[in-house]
């Protein structure tokens, strides 16, 4: 793989007459990224690959059987499985939205000229700095019907959030958008300091509405970051565990990290959980394909 | 004299265990996060002081015990020399080789006979009836109940009681009075409920649960020698189990849909229900004024009995194994030989451990200890556990997904749930072979 | 913006500063409440309407480092009298301090697993930071063939859930004895936060002018002088944002600490929620495990705040 690397360089870029070359130096500088990764992660997902297609189970001495697509076959005639997938599907694009339009709003409000910006800034990053596992185990504990401070500060009484069937999966994407939404909220406070300001006065002379100035100005010029910020979160949003398995076991907030989880750990099925995490690899790259693709589009206007 | 020469032994032992600490013998025993883990190690702290092998007890928590333990054993890991396993892992860990054989050893010291049948079944035996064992039954344990005794002795609640039911208020004999009783504490508007009980599907929690029902009712979940299942899992005994803990569930506190043995302390704790279901081995923690502010009106009783008079409750506890990996073993068998004797097993029940040595269990003083023992003792004698083959955390997932939703929103009925678990269970036994 | 603002403007920075107020006591609240319920004596810890104004104790984070034990029997009042404050302060709470068969005091889990916490997070992201630097260099000053697909490479391995890889990983790791290492797990997380460095990376060099590399080479410079001294000051504001998102992701990853570590590597994420363990969970202790976990990380993010903001917006400047 490394010689596909070693192609010969632009002739036009300028080699050093001494010290190392310009090729050496690039190769010397990408080579042990791409061997690291390819050793730490190709690696095991050869290995989890060749898992998927037997009946390997981690727990026991037995030797793994061949058994072909079985595995793949079985898993999508489950409707457990489906459902699984349909309830990520949903929770990826409530939570994702939620911390694009939050983030998003208070960065736009922060790019003002607001007092004590950079402290408050940092301040609103501290979410993300916590664990996902204490997280799950003190929201668990805000949203209690009985002794939960978000009834109480809201007066619902004794909403039950968790415990609802149809508002167990919003509760936990709400978690995760107070989580996350200083993620988004910093880039996109990148994107929009580097918005030339001329382009506003210009504007603003043409007597644009603040509609106009914000579709055709701030957001083409901000959305490339939005977008890795949006690759990002949602790659992590499909991959939530810990966050959702603490906080509810509501069969209708069972993300399918969850039930690949149960697989693999507690019933060690280890050939027909690698099956399932393939699948799974194979929805998050396509995805991740298309908004990349979309991100270059976005780049090259 | 004797007492002298040991405690000089004793002595020399410890020199030498501190001065040539790279030669010194070490067992480690791996266990969850708990109480009784910590009681294990002040009794294990007086063999070091009695042999000089140092032993830790190392613990993680119980959420990612059965995760953590079986990583080890599938890595064919030596870091841990004995492990206090749970029941149900008898049948993988015996089978894919991670736990010594200790018939020889169980024959030897007559251990059938020396701890309690009901623990030796469960916590020791695998395959059911095959005489062959794998663990020394440790830390006994079963679902028990907790309740409030102010609210139950209140004359007012008393006189009350009496003119809606009939009967006497007081804490209940059988399911169908716990049912009553459920209701008449259940009072959504002054914050108070009925009764808590385990409901959390992540893993056993909900299944332990209703098996106090299911046993109690006079159900099993099917032959744990032939597999059958169909006809027993979903007999009519097990559907109206299932229906009475429906109906329970409507009286516990607002939000009760994952709740295990913490949820269900709390509800004493935070004056919510009237009525707990829980495990012997957390009751600790409700006697203690600095933990249970209502610790003096905690009252303690045994799972109730069904319909028909059958008592049955489910089964906690662990048995202690040594690890095949263990580069230790004739260590661990010392130390073994050492836990079992009946001074240690005494100790261990004083130290808070519950013991499942029969005569320990049976001595007077054992059973006034604590306000729970006397119901600690009635239980043990009274368990039932669920499946041990390699496959039942498959059982348990399936159980989960069949009988979560008709419990907690009511979906289907309690037929159709146990329908559908006979033949996803009856699938999952062919899938392993189990009928040929 | 214009010059001179209109009074219609300033109502609307009103309204921003206001609305900014208001999100960010929203956003704080939680952890507000977590940080105050590390100092609350137990009981107060889950009242109805909250407390806010109580005597601050210090027991959580007494107890937070000790091994400890239900009570079972009361110490009688010499022994009470005797002991050190620390452990009146465990009685106290209806508990008592577990010692080792020499009557050593037994510290919990939480001081070695903090350490090792910090050892892990700091090199491994001083790795995943020093090869994104140089990885996404690399690509943006030199013509690699398929770029653009070895790119969508590094960001696919970020893309497997953990569950996918633990089972290859942890027999890999048993293979060549790095399990329940810590240099296994700093590996790991290297693994786990490069393709976010060279992603990020590679948008901030991108944006340092090539001119200034050209002329420093035309001065004699060898292209790793002008690496070194050129770029990579230029690039430092970029490199502590990458630095900053690359710790707090090292420092509370959970599914593999719990998972590839025994007893030499454990980190501390994983022991948090195991204080819920023991019947009752003592929320003060679980709060005052947590609030401690969160200074380092937030002491690290204040101090680089300024590189952060700054260091986000140069990497977001695109032509």
């Amino acid at each position: 793989m490394a010689t596909l690397v070693m192609t010969r360089l632009d002739p036009q870029s300028r080699a050093a007459r001494r010290g190392w070359s310009d090729l050496t130096i690039r190769n010397a500088f990408i080579i042990p990224t791409i061997v690291f990764l390819i050793v730490f992660n190709i690696f095991p997902l050869l290995y989890s690959l060749y898992y998927s297609f037997t009946d390997f189970r981690a727990s026991t001495n037995a030797p793994a059987n061949w058994v072909g697509l079985a595995n793949y076959r079985e898993l999508l005639n489950d409707p457990f499985i489906w459902a699984n997938f349909a309830i990520t599907a949903k929770y990826v694009i409530v939570s994702v939205a939620g911390q694009v339009i939050v983030g998003f709003g208070v960065a736009m409000l922060l790019n003002r000229s607001i007092p004590f910006k950079g402290f408050i800034t940092t301040l609103l990053l501290l979410p993300m700095m916590l664990s996902m596992a204490v997280v799950g185990l003190f929201w668990k504990l805000l949203y209690d019907p009985s002794f939960g401070i978000i009834n109480y500060a809201l007066g619902l009484g004794r909403f039950e959030w968790l415990s609802n069937p149809d508002m167990a999966l919003y509760a936990v994407a709400i978690t995760d958008i107070w989580m996350w939404s200083p993620f988004v909220m910093l880039l996109s406070l990148a994107g929009l300091s580097a918005v030339p300001k001329h382009l506003y006065e210009a504007a603003a002379i043409d007597r644009a509405g603040p509609f106009y100035t914000f579709f055709r100005i701030t957001l083409p010029l901000v959305a490339p970051i939005l977008m890795i910020a949006i690759i990002f979160r949602t790659m992590e949003a499909f991959k939530t565990f810990d966050l959702a398995f603490i906080l509810t076991s509501q069969p209708s907030a069972e993300v399918i990290s969850i039930r690949l989880y149960k697989m693999a750990f507690q019933e060690w099925q280890t050939g027909m959980s690698s099956a399932l995490a393939y699948i799974m690899l194979i929805m998050v790259v396509a995805i991740t394909n298309i908004y990349v693709k979309y991100l270059n589009k976005v780049k090259e206007r | 004299m004797r007492n002298r020469a040991t405690g000089l032994l004793a002595g020399m032992a410890f020199t030498l265990a501190c001065g040539t600490s790279a030669f010194a013998q070490e067992l480690t025993i791996f266990w969850a996060e708990w109480d009784p883990a910590n009681y294990l190690q002040e009794l294990v702290n007086e063999y070091e002081a009695e042999t000089g092998v140092r032993v830790t007890v190392e613990t993680t928590p119980w959420s990612d015990f059965q995760t953590k333990a079986f990583t080890e054993f599938n890595a064919r890991g030596s870091a841990y020399d004995m492990v206090v396993g749970d029941s149900q892992w008898l049948g993988a860990a015996s089978e894919a080789g991670h736990y010594v054989d200790l018939t020889e050893f169980f024959n030897k010291h007559n251990l059938s006979e020396v701890m309690a049948p009901a623990t030796v079944k469960y916590y020791a035996e695998y395959p059911s009836n095959s005489g062959k064992y794998w663990a020394i039954p440790a830390e006994g344990d079963a679902v028990g109940w907790s309740y409030r005794k102010d609210w139950f002795e209140d004359p007012a609640e008393m006189a009350a009681f009496k003119e809606k039911y009939g009967y006497d208020l007081a804490p209940p004999e059988t399911w169908a009075q716990m049912r009553d009783i459920a209701e008449f504490f259940h009072r959504p508007d002054d914050n108070r409920y009925g009764i808590a009980i385990y409901t959390d599907n992540s893993y056993d929690g909900l299944v332990m649960g209703v098996e106090n029902a299911i046993f109690s009712y006079g159900g099993e979940l099917g032959n744990y020698e032939t597999y059958e299942v169909e006809g027993i899992v979903n007999s009519e005994q097990n559907v109206k189990a299932l229906e009475v803990y429906r109906e329970l569930y409507g009286f516990t506190p607002p939000g009760w849909a994952k709740t295990f043995f913490v949820e269900n302390n709390q509800a004493i704790t935070e004056n919510l229900a009237a009525m707990s279901m829980n495990y012997f081995a957390f009751f600790p923690a409700l006697v203690n004024e600095a933990s249970n502010p209502n610790a003096a009106v905690t009252g303690f009783f045994a799972n109730p009995t069904g319909p028909d008079g059958d008592q049955f409750a489910a089964l906690g506890g662990q048995g202690i194994s040594i690890v095949s990996y263990s580069e230790n073993q004739e260590e661990a068998m010392k130390f073994l030989e050492w836990f079992i004797r009946d001074d240690v097993q005494k100790r261990w029940a004083e130290l808070g451990g519950y013991t499942a040595h029969a005569k320990t269990l049976e001595s007077e003083e054992f059973r006034n200890a604590t306000p729970y023992n006397e119901a600690f003792y009635q239980t043990m004698f009274k368990v039932k556990d669920f499946w041990a083959t390699p496959e039942y955390a498959e059982l348990l997932i399936q159980m989960n997904q069949r009988i979560y939703p008709y419990i907690t929103a009511g979906e289907g009925t309690a037929k159709d749930a146990l329908d559908a678990l006979a033949a996803d269970w009856k699938s999952t036994f062919e899938k392993y072979k189990r009928y040929e | 913006m214009a010059a001179v603002k209109t009074r219609s403007e300033v109502a609307l920075n009103r309204i921003a500063i206001v609305s900014v107020l208001i999100v960010t006591i929203i956003f704080l609240a939680p952890i507000y409440w977590i940080a105050s319920t590390a100092f609350k004596p137990r009981h107060l810890a889950t009242t109805i309407p909250p407390t806010v104004v109580f005597q601050p104790e210090t027991s959580p984070f007494v107890k937070l480092f000790l091994r400890r034990s239900q009570l079972r029997e009361q110490p009688t009042p010499e022994e009470y009298a005797a002991a050190p404050w620390w452990e009146q302060l465990v009685f106290d709470g209806g508990e008592k301090v577990v010692r080792d068969g020499r009557g050593n005091v037994q510290f919990s889990g939480y001081p070695s697993r903090f350490m090792n916490s910090l050892i892990v997070a700091v090199v491994s992201t001083i790795l995943a930071v020093g090869m994104g630097t140089l990885t996404a260099y690399g690509f943006s000053r030199f013509k690699v063939a398929g770029e653009q697909d070895w790119l969508f490479f590094i960001l696919s391995t970020r893309m497997l859930p953990p569950v996918v890889v633990a089972i290859p990983m942890f027999l890999m790791y048993r293979w060549f004895a790095l399990n329940d290492t810590h240099l296994g797990l700093i590996i790991l997380y290297t693994a786990f936060n490069l393709s976010f460095s060279v992603w990020l990376m590679k948008g901030f060099i991108d944006e340092i002018p090539r001119e200034y590399e050209e002329a420093a080479l035309v001065d004699g410079y060898t292209r790793m002088e002008a690496f070194f001294k050129i770029v990579l000051p230029e690039a430092a504001t970029g490199i502590a944002a990458t630095a900053v998102f690359c710790f707090i992701i090292a420092w509370n990853e959970y599914a593999f600490a719990l998972i590839m570590t025994r007893r030499d590597a454990q980190t501390a994420p994983p022991f948090i929620p195991s204080q819920v363990g023991s019947g009752l969970p003592d929320w003060t202790v679980i709060a005052a495990g947590t609030f401690l976990f969160l200074l380092p990380v937030a002491i690290f993010t204040f101090l680089l705040r300024n590189h952060l903001l700054r260091g986000m917006s140069f990497g977001a400047i695109r032509k």
